[in-house]
């Protein structure tokens, strides 16, 4: 269970607040979506999540399966089950792809006392899950995410994902650049994550995507809080009134 | 009246040795090779070690650097065996398939050498014999090569040059396997060492040229080689090296290759040892249609100041030359890459491009970065490039979200930079060896 707790977080560098006190609590084997309109803090929520420290946590509290990881480094939040599929996925040129797949399997495997996955075994479970997500073999042969379209880059998180056994998936708007036929594809490699070990939070801007992961509770943040929270049927209703009440502008 | 001018300590020992040791110096009583001596001392005196004044060295002042000359290397023959020139190499490179010819200090070794399957191929000599009695086709290649025969350093190694070797590789000729040259030094006290290697390669010819050059152990070295490769029309020739020299070495050395037409040269430098390295190379495109790629990577920590100084000199239409430099720096190393394209004012068609990175590890460490381009003809593309930065915080994150603890994200982030120069090393059991050694110099970060 994610139990967030009065969580008040601002910028490390210029003391600005972004997120006052929320709380927000997920239970294993739920999916539920954070919306909201630009500027109220939604992937500050997931950097925090994932213990990004240009953000300082001045108050409250994140704890996950019981275990406080508020003070935790990204790396050890990550062998602990978090995962965050970024918005903008990282292109990282001369690192090929495998090489990464396999560094990051290894590193988490070895943090939750696995063993580290043998040559043929790694390759094997990679081309599976790729194959899965309509992953091309060459595109696995490139350095990470270097000249991917948005649907190609999207894909290979969710494959990260699908690797690294997450317990608490974070998703920043897996939806942002993606045409109907990437995002069901996407979608479903998402679905096929649900299970009743793993929860999940959707941030999304839109409620498109909640056509296709179907959340288990919607919530709407606005100012750095959650201001309202509600059924799947939530998401339709701000599909048609927009975040005119929530302090966003009318387009 | 002329004023006498003061010299350094380190000056004042060159003379020395330059007076008291000539009539011993390989090529004595021949009057070419004397000639060829007194002439480049005469260059070299005239002007002494050069400084931060002089432009091409300005970022590299041997007066400062050179506090005095150590004597020569003694000549007799160190008893050294196989096993020894494996140490200074290193386990990875001692393990490459290749012709190898190995040099102690300036001395070419045949018995510590591999030469099997080069016969009929090429001709390896010892430089010191060819002094002594040069056939013609050295007399028109040694210092004829490019134009910076007046570069002091140059001048001085041509007075001073006490070995080396002549490789000649026949018209036609491709070899399977690398042509290794090994520099080894075995003094066991402060000592120079200058050698001089001349290399031609036949017209149509396949070449992959290592040169090493390596410590056996910490004794204090003055290194300074010159290589003069000639290549010829239709060529490719892969011409690399590798530095590891000790900590309390200063290394000099100085590449000079002409290209004939259509000629494929790429070459390659991975540097990591030595206190003080100045790695000259000097192209000159002869013939129309040729290629120049010249890369390089550099990785310093400590004190370590490496110099890598370029000079493409496009004299004839139609050529193409590349250059890609990447340094890695910590501590308060100190990294320059010069690099001056000339263009002359018939070599229409010219495409030149040269582009520099550093990636700072340290708030200490320096990057200076000049590229020149003299560009005399009006129908060309020419464009440089120089960049610097540290390991990014985003791409950091990334990896640290993916469960990669931060020293191992660092790493792999490093190495990562300095892979995209080391790709650049067609030859792919040195370009191997090369990316293995880069890991191994990152283990050794912050120790």
């Amino acid at each position: 269970m994610l139990e967030i707790k009065n969580l008040h977080v601002k910028i490390a560098e210029d003391d600005t607040e972004i997120l006052n006190g929320i709380d927000l609590t997920i239970p294993k084997g739920e999916v539920h979506a954070i919306m909201g309109p630009n500027g109220s803090g939604k992937s500050t929520l997931a950097y925090v999540l994932a213990g990004k420290n240009d953000y300082e946590v001045t108050e409250g509290s994140i704890s996950w399966n019981g275990d406080d990881i508020t003070e935790l480094d990204p790396d050890e939040r990550a062998a602990a089950g978090v995962f965050l599929a970024f918005q903008y996925p990282i292109e990282i040129p001369g690192v090929a792809t495998m090489t990464f797949l396999r560094t990051s399997m290894n590193a988490v495997r070895k943090a939750r006392g696995q063993d580290e996955l043998s040559t043929p075994d790694f390759m094997r479970v990679v081309k599976a899950k790729a194959k899965e997500l309509n992953i091309k073999d060459d595109k696995l042969k490139r350095p990470l995410n270097v000249g991917f379209s948005g649907g190609e880059k999207k894909r290979q998180e969710i494959l990260q994902m699908s690797l690294l056994e997450p317990t608490l998936c974070v998703l920043d708007e897996t939806d942002s650049g993606l045409d109907i036929d990437a995002l069901k594809i996407v979608a479903e490699g998402v679905n096929a994550l649900r299970g009743p070990e793993r929860a999940m939070l959707v941030i999304t801007h839109y409620q498109r995507l909640l056509n296709y992961i179907v959340p288990d509770m919607v919530h709407v943040l606005s100012e750095g809080k959650i201001v309202r929270s509600g059924g799947k049927d939530l998401a339709l209703e701000l599909e048609k009134s927009g975040y005119a009440e929530y302090g966003e502008a009318a387009a | 009246m002329a004023a006498e001018i003061l010299k350094t300590k380190a000056e004042q020992g060159f003379a020395d040795q330059f007076t008291a040791g000539k009539s011993a110096l390989p090529g004595a009583g021949n009057a070419w090779a004397e000639g060829l001596r007194d002439a480049a001392w005469e260059t070299y005196a005239s002007v002494g070690l050069p400084h931060a004044r002089v432009e091409e060295w300005k970022y590299t002042d041997l007066r400062r650097l050179l506090s005095e000359a150590y004597p020569p290397a003694p000549a007799l023959a160190e008893a050294l065996n196989g096993d020894d020139v494996a140490k200074a190499l290193g386990s990875v490179l001692a393990g490459l398939e290749c012709h190898r010819l190995v040099i102690v200090d300036s001395q070419f070794r045949p018995e510590l050498s591999d030469l099997g399957g080069l016969e009929g191929m090429g001709d390896i000599q010892s430089l010191g014999d060819q002094l002594s009695s040069p056939a013609d086709w050295l007399k028109q290649t040694l210092t004829q090569i490019t134009p910076q025969q007046n570069d002091t350093v140059i001048a001085l190694n041509t007075a001073l040059m006490s070995g080396g070797i002549t490789l000649r590789i026949g018209d036609n000729v491709v070899l399977d396997k690398p042509v290794h040259i090994v520099h080894v030094v075995a003094a066991k006290e402060a000592a120079s060492v200058t050698l001089r290697n001349v290399i031609s390669i036949g017209a149509a010819a396949k070449v992959c040229l290592l040169e090493s050059y390596v410590s056996l152990a910490d004794t204090p070295l003055q290194r300074n080689a010159v290589s003069e490769l000639i290549a010829g029309d239709g060529s490719d020739v892969q011409h690399i090296k590798f530095q590891n020299e000790n900590m309390d070495s200063s290394h000099l050395t100085s590449w000079m290759t002409r290209l004939g037409a259509d000629v494929t040269y790429k070459a390659f430098q991975f540097s990591i040892g030595a206190a003080v390295a100045r790695n000259q190379i000097f192209v000159t495109f002869a013939g129309e249609g040729s290629t120049s790629h010249v890369s390089g990577a550099v990785m310093g920590r400590g004190k370590q100041h490496n110099d890598t100084t370029m000079v493409i000199d496009h004299a004839v239409p139609g050529c193409e030359s590349r250059e890609f430099n990447k340094l890695v720096l910590d501590g308060s190393a100190r990294g320059v890459v010069q690099c001056k394209a000339i263009v002359r004012k018939h070599a229409q068609k010219t495409d030149g491009h040269q582009m520099a990175q550093a990636l700072m590890l340290s708030e200490m460490a320096e990057f200076d970065s000049k590229p020149e381009l003299e560009i005399f003809a009006d129908d060309v593309v020419c464009g440089h490039g120089s960049t610097s930065g540290q390991v990014d915080d985003e791409l950091m994150f990334y990896l640290r979200a993916r469960g990669i603890p931060e020293p191992q994200a660092r790493a792999l982030l490093i190495a990562a930079f300095v892979g995209e120069a080391i790709e650049k090393v067609s030859s792919e059991p040195i370009r191997e060896a090369f990316r293995s050694m880069s890991e191994t110099w990152l283990e050794g970060e912050g120790a």
